[in-house]
């Protein structure tokens, strides 16, 4: 019983159902292995130009950076229905990135890159809080998920 | 006080004998002043809790001059708040009571210099790490995640205040040992076993916040290395981190075992399995640290899921605990002609602040425990994790059900119950008016006395003469890190029949 139960809930996770937030959420990312990085070279990586980018197959990938007390971009435009894998990090300290309203909710942690996959099925503007502590301005690290209809 | 018969095979105990007064009454000043410690730690702690509940409200009470003389931003005053509550005011209250209660249970001496000279490390650990606490150079919360940097000072008080916890480990384990070598083939007394085996869950729990402190976060803020990972750090501090919520709740449990059946007029439903329970809990408390880190990127998810499935498994000793102790008050209340699906409650002795905090105290942790289950499930933890569910969670935790209880217990304890019971009232008015209706105690323990465990329980004396799972525990304690129980004789500990666990 308590075996079934471990094997549902793995196969859960590795399903992306729940994301397990390992390596680069299928991706390749210049600059990251293994879900790392050097938080002090950004440069070297996409996380340079934070935003939305679509790649030459047609998926998606929006990376953005946390760092004190803002995140970047400060509103992430996505599109409606489409698959978007968002890569998160940190530049600085321990940082949360939850979009009120849903179940994601990842820690942002300088060095790492949270990487998931999600679906944004209705237009309209999210909120984007930071919820780990991360200094004096942590109450004011607001952003925004922006999803957009797009042009046909 | 009426106890209904114990039906017993075994032969009765003895009760042990400190016929020493001086003694007994210079190991009960030790524990003083570890508990009004703890206490006044709380008392300040507590004060800042309204100020942060205001402010949930939308009153900002940080920019009036008199609080902002005290209190740089809200979040000095929560990391002050998260600390003294939660670290400081457990830490002391539990190495006051947990090394009162096995030295008298077990009748043995103490060296009472050491246990002096742990207080005053303790104590001086403390006001080190008070310092940047108050000058706002350590306003990282209680959790003090790095790369957030705090001054050495914090770390380096932090470290030798939850340091000197693992002497009072030392210093009971050895009260135990040497008791198991002048008592061979006996069984240990519930109490002196309960509180034994939550020592030995809390040094093997505390090794992570000790390792992250020591040896990454010191060396770190006093410039001796460059850099401190983030995430193994993290780690490291949940190992402890949630170990620590036993630490916090097993002396409760152990009065909720113990004396309040006694009290209620009753006995313990089944003694074999309070020490079952502590035994899991020594086994299982450490290995579900990463419920902590579902949130976080790049940890296995076969280790999350394995984290998981065991903070389920250690769900379990805590619903054994509810049920049976429940069932114990129901069977003292309907004992003393209490009847009716809920008219035997009325039956249970109300009146008393020794049995009704902690009696309220399990209540809130229903709603906690339920909460926790919640908190658990990887599914769950997306919607809730750091969001105002948790601190709802562990208010009703170790901020209800810890805190009521110790404050219950300290009638036991101390002189002077008018002085907790302003800070009591803050919090909890029933008990404030239980405790300003109430006669002055001048000790508590000479009115309503702390039972003795052969006052509690059926275990009977010798191992051999015990019932199989009394003999099965015994060992486990043994077991660990006394390599297989050597330094405990192998002889005394070795079941007398069934599994030979330990073998020299
Ligand atoms: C008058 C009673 C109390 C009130 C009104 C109160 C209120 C609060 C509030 C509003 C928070 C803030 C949560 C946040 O901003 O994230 C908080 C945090 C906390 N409280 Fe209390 N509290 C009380 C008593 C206690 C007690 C008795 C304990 C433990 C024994 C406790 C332990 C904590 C801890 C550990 C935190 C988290 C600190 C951190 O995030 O670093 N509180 N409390
Ligand atoms: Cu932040
Ligand atoms: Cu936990």
């Amino acid at each position: 019983m308590a075996l079934f139960l471990f094997v549902t809930v793995l196969a859960s996770f590795s399903s992306g159902t729940y994301p397990s937030l390992t390596g680069e959420g299928g991706h390749h990312i210049t600059g990251v292995k293994n879900g790392r990085l050097n938080p002090k070279n950004f440069a070297a990586t996409p996380f340079a130009t934070p935003g939305l980018r679509q790649n030459a197959d047609g998926t998606y990938e929006a990376f953005v950076v946390a760092k004190a007390f803002q995140f970047e971009p400060a509103v992430l435009k996505v599109p409606v229905g489409q698959p978007i894998t968002i890569h998160v990090t940190s530049a600085d300290v321990l940082h949360g990135y939850f979009i009120e309203g849903t179940n994601i909710n990842t820690t942002a942690i300088p060095g790492q890159v949270s990487s998931f996959t999600t679906t944004f099925r209705r237009p309209g503007t999210l909120n984007v809080v930071c919820n780990e502590y991360c200094g004096t301005g942590h109450h004011n690290m607001l952003g925004g998920v922006k999803v957009e209809v797009q042009e046909p | 006080m009426t106890t209904s018969p114990i039906h017993s095979p075994h032969a009765a105990r003895e009760t042990p004998v400190i016929s020493d007064a001086a003694y007994l009454a210079s190991l009960k000043k030790v524990t003083q002043y570890y508990i009004v410690t703890a206490f006044l730690a709380l008392f300040i702690g507590v004060l800042i809790g309204p100020l942060q509940a205001l402010n949930y409200g939308g009153i900002n009470v940080y920019d009036t001059p008199i609080i902002k003389g005290l209190l740089k931003s809200y979040y000095q005053g929560l990391s002050l708040h998260g600390v003294l509550n939660a670290l400081v005011f457990t830490q002391f209250f539990i190495s006051g009571f947990l090394l009162y209660l096995p030295a008298r249970d077990l009748g043995m001496r103490i060296n009472m210099k050491f246990a002096w000279f742990t207080y005053a490390l303790m104590t001086a650990g403390l006001l080190v790490a008070a310092v940047p606490l108050l000058t706002n150079d350590a306003t990282l919360l209680y959790t003090f995640y790095p790369p957030m940097e705090g001054s050495p000072l914090f770390y380096i008080g932090a470290a030798v205040m939850v340091g000197s916890s693992l002497l009072v480990v030392g210093q009971v384990v050895n009260m135990w040992i040497r008791w198991k070598r002048a008592n061979p083939g006996r069984v240990t007394p519930l109490v002196a076993f309960m509180s034994v085996a939550t020592w030995m869950m809390w040094a093997v729990a505390s090794l992570g916040i000790v390792t992250e402190v020591v040896f990454l976060l010191i060396p770190w803020s006093l410039g001796w290395v460059a850099g401190v990972d983030p995430l193994i750090s993290k780690t490291l501090f949940w190992w402890t981190g949630h170990a620590i919520v036993y630490f916090w709740v097993l002396p409760a449990y152990i009065a909720w075992y113990a004396f309040l059946p006694n009290h209620a007029g009753g006995r313990i439903v089944s003694e074999p399995l309070v020490r079952l329970t502590f035994v899991m809990f020594l086994l299982n408390s450490t290995p579900v640290g990463l419920h902590h880190q579902y949130a976080d990127p790049n940890i296995s998810v076969t280790w999350k899921t394995m984290h998981m499935f065991l903070t389920f498994l250690i769900a379990i000793p805590s619903l054994l605990t509810a049920f049976s102790v429940a069932a114990s008050l129901e069977d003292a209340a309907r004992a003393r002609g209490g009847r009716g699906l809920f008219g035997w409650m009325f039956k249970l002795p109300w009146g008393k602040p020794t049995f009704s905090a902690p009696v309220l105290a399990m209540i809130s942790f229903i709603l906690g425990g339920a909460g926790g289950v919640v908190n658990a499930s990887s599914a769950f933890a997306p919607v809730i994790h750091n969001t105002a569910w948790i601190p709802g969670h562990f208010h009703i935790t170790v901020g209800t059900a810890t805190t009521l209880t110790f404050m219950g217990i300290s009638f036991w304890l101390i002189q002077i119950p008018q002085v907790l019971t302003a800070i009591g009232g803050v919090m909890y008015f029933y008990v404030l008016f239980r405790m300003l209706l109430s006669k002055r105690v001048d000790d508590g323990e000479v009115t309503t006395p702390i039972p003795y465990s052969e006052v509690i329980s059926p275990a009977g004396q010798d191992l051999a003469g015990s019932s199989a799972l009394v003999r099965f525990t015994e060992p486990l304690l043994a077991l660990w890190g006394m390599g297989c129980g050597a330094a405990a004789g192998a002889d005394d500990v070795r079941p007398s029949a069934g599994p030979p666990v330990c073998q020299r």
